[in-house]
């Protein structure tokens, strides 16, 4: 279930995807988003990330001469000043040569002029983009709309939150997904244009003009393009606050992330989803950028209370989900979950939690803690629910 | 007991004296008339409704579309102000100030004379109270899903046919042309043998987040509304939010299994019976106090070959609605009398006489009261509703449980399987028990 364990053969820490990631200059707060993007790609253990950073805008940026050749994927956090042609030639051919790339956010905003770079992230906006750059792209009435109409490239309206409906469901990205789920509070970048060729909206949003200014259309923001070998996948979301703030945060972002990341330097993904991608009830936050194992779970939730995080309780859920019925493995959980019963630091309100769960996976071996549950005025009944569902049926 | 059980009597003995007719107020003889051609207030169904939120008042406006057949009497809801609002429909209806009031339904149910009552209530207090209607040999039109559990189902199953009542579930969409019209044609094989279907229920929405614990309403009896389930304290969600949480309901799913999967069923000849193999997976919210699954998909094994897909609308290509798939084709149904098809040419097909003719109603409460008075059953039985709503319950465990469910239809248990088989019921918090029949 936890992504970090699932390591491709001969990908670790240490030996996993090189991966550079290039800012150095943006209209966005790219000391706050690289070191975070870093952190989120190597939680997967599949990448090794190096951070390179071009010189201040103004400088002389012949210096910034990058090995792309020896990456297997580059993310770029960059909106800045045009590169060297030697650098944008080493770009290109590391692109032609079957590159990854992943584009993000502002990275979309850049390079205005660079045809090649332009065809590689499918659409983009502001730098004067209009219809001279391509058409429009979005969805109306779930149908996607490739729209020449002229005018601007690029805008957002207030920040928000916003529901993300995946539109292809069977791409490796996408894969298991739900249909739709909530982002932490973001721009939601739209009127995106550009040659959007060979590419694929992965997935919209919707920017309602009631939620602060918006064009009313499902427009892109997971997208995959082809481009000569290389494959790219460029995400319009992220908008970064210190140290990530909610866009970044957001499960959502991260999880599409880390696997867009491992589809632009394979095409392919291994990442299982996890148990907190986010659904259309609401926005869930990673603070820290790092999925719960089972594990902590079980430790964080003995300090459970209501009106706290109910994540530590899903994560324990979905471990249980993935025995799909696997006796050893049940009897396992089962002893994990009795753990806490007889924990005396942890709360009641915990406790209730477990007791549910073993009211149907409970055996023999629960029902003595159970029944001395019984004797507590906090848990009589929770024990009681229990205790007559495990004995319902043997 | 003994004058209810006959104005029971009396009122099927003047329908079976107009043996034929279903108009209404014809069947009434004239010895039983009233003043001005209406029927005397005696001789209309008396009613009550217990659950006076958002659908047990609405489903109460429907039926004083019939006031001349029938009249409400008395309300019961452990909500004071739902309950003074639907009293002053009421009163307004009858022209008096007479509709007495309970907070407990047990007292209503001992005190009132009834024929009838219209139940609409959260999910987990209706294998209590629709038995409890029924043991008091009153006629129920009872809000879906009719149950929480498949055990609360075989209950209410049960207290219906030992009693003897009509029941009618609110499955309304089984008495709009479109959903009959579409069922008929795959029930006929127009689009040539099902042997498959598509159910898209709604999607789950934006939830509440994690709200704090409050003060209850002075209106509100918290302990009463909480009933058989676990005590927890208030916390805001009794109207409208219990959908989202499994103590009280399984979400979307479970609330609307009652329409497309029961319209399903009908067009597939299954409301008698159910999956042999239920398997799938939910997305339930990680974060807040909604903890039924907002997506979902299940794909369900029938015995005869039949496989039937529940999902939420995102999921789908035709999004919500029943469609029947046979080897000619598609019909889809849905809301907004939406009745489509593969090929245009299917919806112009004429059902021949020897075919298969579905049960015909125009209007859901008139079949209900028409029932009543014919003593025949109504569109929507208890018995197919419990078919529809186990599908999804039996998808819930499957999902909860992250296992393949298999079913036996017939004996209606779940085959070896000792912890999927345990949510098939929820205990109940003492004093409650599920009545027995």
């Amino acid at each position: 279930m936890i992504a970090a364990v699932v390591l491709t053969a001969g990908c670790t820490k240490e030996t996993g995807y090189k991966t550079l990631i290039i800012t150095g200059q943006n209209n966005h707060d790219w000391q706050s988003s690289s070191p975070v993007l870093k952190k989120i790609l190597d939680e997967t253990g599949m990448f090794s990330c190096e951070i390179a950073e071009t010189p201040a805008a103004g400088g002389d940026m012949s210096t910034f001469n990058p090995d792309f050749s020896s990456y297997k994927l580059v993310v770029l956090d960059y909106n800045g000043d045009s590169w060297s042609d030697k650098t944008k030639s080493a770009f290109i051919d590391y692109m032609k040569n079957g590159g990854g790339l992943v584009v993000y956010h502002a990275a979309n905003n850049s390079f205005p002029d660079w045809k090649e770079y332009n065809e590689m992230t499918g659409l983009g906006g502001w730098g004067n983009r209009s219809e001279k750059d391509g058409p429009y792209v979005y969805y109306r009435n779930d149908s996607l709309i490739v729209d020449e109409t002229p005018g601007i490239g690029g805008t957002h309206g207030k920040r928000r939150e916003f529901l993300v409906r995946t539109r292809i469901v069977d791409h490796p990205i996408t894969k298991g997904l739900p249909a739709r789920w909530m982002h932490g509070n973001d721009e939601l970048y739209s009127l995106l244009r550009g040659p959007a060729r060979n590419m694929q909206v992965l997935a919209t949003a919707f920017a309602d003009s009631a939620a602060g200014g918006g064009t009313m259309r499902d427009e892109p923001m997971l997208m995959t393009i082809n481009w000569e070998k290389g494959r790219i996948f460029h995400t319009a979301m992220g908008h970064a606050d210190k140290e990530g703030g909610p866009a970044m945060q957001c499960t959502g972002l991260i999880v599409t992330l880390q696997r867009g990341a491992e589809w632009a330097v394979t095409g392919n993904v291994t990442q299982q989803l996890p148990y907190d991608f986010p659904t259309a009830a609401g926005v869930v936050l990673r603070p820290d950028f790092k999925e719960i194992t089972y594990k902590e779970a079980l430790q964080n939730i003995r300090s459970y209370d209501i009106g706290k995080s109910t994540k530590n309780l899903v994560c324990i859920q979905f471990h249980i989900t993935q025995l799909a019925g696997d006796k050893a493995g049940l009897l396992k959980a089962e002893e994990d979950l009795v753990n806490i019963l007889k924990d005396e630091k942890a709360t009641a309100e915990s406790k209730k939690l477990v007791l549910r769960e073993l009211s149907w996976m409970g055996t023999e071996y629960s029902v003595p803690t159970v029944k001395e549950l019984l004797n507590n005025n906090d848990l009589k009944d929770e024990a009681s629910f229990a205790l007559s569902r495990i004995q319902s049926v043997k | 007991m003994t004058k209810r059980t006959s104005r029971r009597e009396f009122i099927k003995r003047s329908a079976a004296v107009t043996a034929g007719s279903i108009i209404l107020p014809q069947i009434i003889p004239s010895t039983a008339m009233g003043m001005g051609g209406r029927p005397a207030p005696s001789d209309r169904i008396v009613m009550a409704t217990i659950g006076t939120g958002s659908q047990g008042t609405g489903n109460m406006r429907e039926f004083l579309k019939l006031k001349s057949q029938l009249q409400f009497v008395a309300l019961c809801d452990v909500d004071k102000k739902h309950l003074e609002a639907a009293r002053e429909i009421v009163d307004q209806a009858n022209g008096n100030k007479d509709c007495r009031t309970y907070g407990d339904f047990r007292e209503l149910l001992e005190k009132e004379k009834l024929d009838a009552v219209s139940i609409a209530l959260p999910d987990h207090w209706h294998g209590i109270i629709y038995s409890a209607a029924a043991n008091h040999k009153l006629h129920v039109y009872g809000e879906k899903p009719i149950c929480r559990t498949i055990r609360d189902g075989q209950t209410i199953v049960s207290a219906v046919q030992k009693n003897n009542i009509i029941w009618q579930t609110g499955s309304w969409q089984r008495s709009l042309f479109n959903f009959r019209r579409g069922a008929e044609l795959a029930i006929n094989e127009r689009v040539g043998k099902v042997k498959y279907i598509e159910v898209g229920l709604p999607d789950g929405g934006r939830g509440i987040g994690t709200p704090p614990v409050m003060d209850v309403p002075p209106e509100l009896d918290w302990e009463m509304w909480l009933g058989p389930a676990l005590k927890v304290p208030y916390r805001g969600v009794s109207h409208w939010n219990w959908r989202w949480i499994l103590d009280y309901s399984g979400g979307q799913m479970t609330d609307w299994a009652g329409h497309h999967i029961d319209i399903a069923n009908w067009g597939a000849g299954l409301e008698h019976t159910g999956p042999v193999e239920i398997s799938g997976h939910g997305f339930y919210p990680p974060e807040g106090i909604y903890n039924a699954p907002v997506e979902y998909d299940l794909l369900c094994k029938y015995a005869n070959g039949i496989e039937m897909r529940v999902a939420n609308a995102s999921r789908l290509p035709h999004g919500m609605g029943t469609t029947w798939y046979g080897d000619l084709g598609w019909v889809h149904v849905d809301r907004g009398d939406i009745l489509k098809a593969s090929d245009k040419k299917i919806l112009d097909e004429v059902i021949g006489e020897n075919e298969i003719h579905l049960y015909k109603s125009e209007n859901h409460y008139q079949n209900f009261i028409d029932s009543i008075r014919s003593g025949k059953p109504a569109i929507a039985p208890i018995e197919v509703a419990y078919r529809a709503i186990s599908v999804v319950l039996l998808g819930e465990i499957a999902m909860t449980t992250g296992q393949t469910i298999k079913w036996d239809p017939e004996k209606e248990v779940i085959i070896d399987n000792p912890g999927a088989s345990r949510l098939l019921s929820r205990p109940y918090r003492a004093p409650w028990t599920l009545p027995t029949v």
